[in-house]
């Protein structure tokens, strides 16, 4: 019997007005996946994770989670999803990481962790707090638990919500930019906490402009053009002599 | 009528808030306080009761002094004075805290800007502050005026035949209370959006002016 | 300075501050609630309820709350299905007509107040909730709600003063509070400045009151934003 991948994207299209931002694009992720999504500003990343949220509506196109896909429907002219339960329950599966961290303000970082466990997956508060202390020492800020996100620095505020995602055990872990928005001297942090899922085995869809990370981290990267997936394939052929041009003009500008 | 009053009530209550907000900024300990005092007092107390302390206040010394020049008997303030009197004095404690607002918001960056380029203290106020102090003041401004418009409502107690009190009077004499105060309402109702429109309107036409100052705040 | 009219005048008025103290609980708490229901409508998403909630701030708004009160008071009563309704007996009294006009007229300010609170959360922030699943009531009342409120306090105080000043109106309709016990001490006794000195200090300390408990509740709802407490400094 074939494994059921953790998530299935097959065909997403989607435009903003006339300027048709992602054009069919697929994409599987196995258990223990990492894939490293790359791509020039402006070709759809952001977009393409928020369609597999549904943070943004798809205008076409099928995603599926766990064998689970999301059910839509068309309603005056547009797709919809069929169900906000399902929705809930999905998201609540997708663990997202944003590149402004989005932390709850008014919570404490304890409370931002155990917010969507005790909330959304009615679990009970005693058993989430204690698993938030074990993410929150995991991720390496143990002892900010009951400090305010205005009071951490961007690395810390990060890793909290890296910590935040994990606590909702999600089947997938989505990372949009998630260390662009930070100084130089604390990407390396995220990057040691990102890196240490991956060899866990959790399943991640990474969107970076970190090539260390994508190379050395991932077992799959993908490359974004136009709204398509201009290429595909593990990290050694994909910066290797198998590279399409566009990839290899793309990663030109780093090394530049 | 209404709008008389408002307008009467909006220039007094300029002209002391305008003095207030002077005081207050003054620097002075005695003038400041002052200035705290009415402002407090005159935004703190329900409206009807400073109608009350103008006009009875006003009419007991309007006869005070009747008397004294030798006239027997009771005078009353003229509602029309006491009600924009009334008003005025409210409207002042809020317009001042409008101005003193204003003015330190201005006075930051400004100030400096144009010492730098070597303007006398008086030119300095003349030219940069007061146009300003203007601009950022007229949406409070606006909320103040849309506040005495329907304050003067109240003066309908004093007994001017004002909106309020025309609506009131008809009402009683042909027991329609319902439609007359219907009718009332709807007439402030079309004041209200009117000068709504008309200070959006200003204040658009104040921030085109000055286009380079709206990103600074 | 006359201590002893001044003082007498401080009992009699006195004596009416549970009725305005009454005014002002009751129409604030029912003005809230019906604010929460107003805003909810205003950006629910329907849109009937929104128009409807619109119109409803630009009439209560935009017109005097004495207008509005002598309509229910006065106006009310014309009407024959009111008179014979269930609810007469409880029309009837000026007081309860004082604060429904109250409470109407202040969930059409505080209406408009608390919007300006939701338009001020985070979009990023609702958005990081509904990442997680979230969605609907539990949104608001986790997320949205809690923010909002933050943002809503300082002008929300302003109104709630206001009401405290706004239930003097309670006079014109009959019902003896302070303003209007004033009013009657100064057309007995023509001393206008000691009876308005001592109706001004009663309200002037009922809104110090209501101001600092609001200023305790906005410092408690403001920890997030102060400085880190030395304890998590490091
Ligand atoms: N809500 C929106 N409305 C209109 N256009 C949008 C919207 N969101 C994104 N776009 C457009 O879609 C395109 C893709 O945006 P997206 O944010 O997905 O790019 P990206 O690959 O994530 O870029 P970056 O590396 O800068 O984050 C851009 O041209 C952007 O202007
Ligand atoms: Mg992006």
């Amino acid at each position: 019997m074939p494994e059921v991948p953790r998530l299935s994207v097959r065909d997403i299209r989607k435009s903003f007005g006339s300027h048709e931002v992602l054009r069919g694009i697929s994409l599987e992720a196995r258990d223990g996946d990492v894939i490293s999504l790359l791509g020039a500003s402006g070709s759809g990343k952001s977009t393409f994770l928020r369609c597999i949220n549904l943070l943004e509506v798809a205008d076409g196109g099928e995603v599926w989670v766990d064998g689970e896909q999301i059910r839509m429907v068309q309603k005056g002219g547009r797709n919809r999803p069929a169900s906000q339960k399902q929705v809930d329950h999905i998201r609540a599966e997708l663990g997202m990481v944003f590149q402004s961290f989005n932390l709850w303000s008014h919570m404490t970082i304890l409370q931002n962790v155990v917010e969507g466990p005790v909330h959304v997956l009615k679990r009970p508060r005693a058993e989430c707090v204690e698993e938030a202390h074990a993410l929150l020492r995991k991720v390496g800020i143990g002892d900010k638990a009951d400090a305010y996100p205005a009071h951490l620095s961007g690395g810390q505020q990060q890793r909290a919500a890296i910590a935040r995602a994990l606590a909702m055990k999600p089947k997938v872990m989505l990372f949009d930019e998630p260390t662009s928005a930070l100084d130089p001297e604390l990407v390396g942090e995220v990057l040691r906490v990102m890196r240490a899922l991956a060899e866990e085995g959790t399943t991640m869809l990474v969107v970076t402009h970190e090539m260390g990370f994508a190379r050395n981290v991932s077992n799959r990267v993908a490359f974004m053009r136009e709204g398509l997936v201009d290429s595909m394939g593990p990290p050694q052929e994909m910066f290797g002599a198998g590279a399409s041009p566009a990839f290899r003009q793309f990663i030109g500008h780093f090394q530049a | 009528m209404t709008l008389a009053v408002t307008a009467v009530a909006l220039l007094i209550g300029a002209v002391l808030g305008a003095i207030v907000a002077a005081a207050k900024l003054s620097g002075n300990r005695v003038l400041s306080f002052l200035g705290s005092v009415y402002t407090t007092v005159f935004r703190g107390v329900p409206e009807l009761l400073i109608i009350y302390l103008i006009y009875f206040g006003g009419s007991t010394a309007v006869t005070a002094i009747g008397q004294a020049m030798g006239y027997e008997g009771f005078l009353g303030l003229p509602s029309f004075a006491a009600g924009a009197l009334a008003v005025g004095i409210i409207s002042g404690s809020y317009q001042a805290e409008v101005f003193r607002g204003a003015y330190l918001a201005v006075a930051k960056g400004e100030l400096e800007a144009a010492s730098a380029i070597g303007m006398s203290r008086a030119l300095r106020f003349r030219r940069i502050i007061m146009p300003q102090v203007l601009r950022y003041a007229l949406p409070g401004v606006g909320n103040v005026w849309q506040l005495s418009l329907k304050d003067s409502a109240l003066i309908s107690v004093t007994g001017l035949a004002e909106l309020m009190r025309t609506s009131q009077v008809a009402a009683g004499s042909t027991r329609q209370y319902f439609l007359f105060f219907i009718v009332g309402g709807a007439l402030y109702l079309v004041l209200t959006s009117l000068s709504d429109q008309v200070f959006d309107r200003a204040e658009r036409r104040a921030n085109r002016s000055m286009p380079s100052a709206m990103g600074q705040v | 300075m006359d201590i002893a009219f001044l003082s007498s005048t401080m009992v009699t008025l006195l004596k009416a501050l549970p009725v305005t103290l009454a005014l002002f609980a009751l129409s604030v708490t029912i003005g809230c609630v019906l604010a929460l229901v107003i805003v909810w409508m205003r950006v629910g998403g329907n849109r009937y309820l929104a128009a409807f909630a619109k119109g409803y701030i630009f009439v209560f708004r935009g017109s005097p709350l004495l207008i509005q009160m002598f309509l229910v008071f006065y106006g009310l009563a014309q009407f024959d299905f009111i008179r014979n309704g269930p609810l007469w007996p409880l029309l009837r009294e000026p007081f309860v007509c004082a604060v429904l006009s109250l409470a109407l007229c202040t969930g059409g300010y505080s209406a408009e107040i608390f919007r300006g609170g939701i338009r001020s959360v985070p979009p990023r922030e609702i958005e990081a909730a509904r990442a997680i699943g979230m969605s609907g009531f539990l949104l608001v009342r986790r997320i949205i709600a809690p923010i909002a409120l933050r943002y809503a306090l300082p002008a929300y105080s302003t109104e709630v003063v206001l009401m405290m000043k706004s239930t003097s109106l309670a006079s014109l309709v009959t019902v003896w509070e302070v303003t209007g016990v004033a009013q009657r001490l100064i057309s007995h006794t023509y001393r206008t400045m000691e009876v308005f000195l001592c109706a001004a200090v009663i309200y002037l300390v009922l809104n110090f009151i209501v101001l600092q408990a609001m200023a305790l509740l906005e410092h408690v709802l403001s920890r997030h934003l102060r400085a880190a407490p030395p304890a998590a400094k490091v």
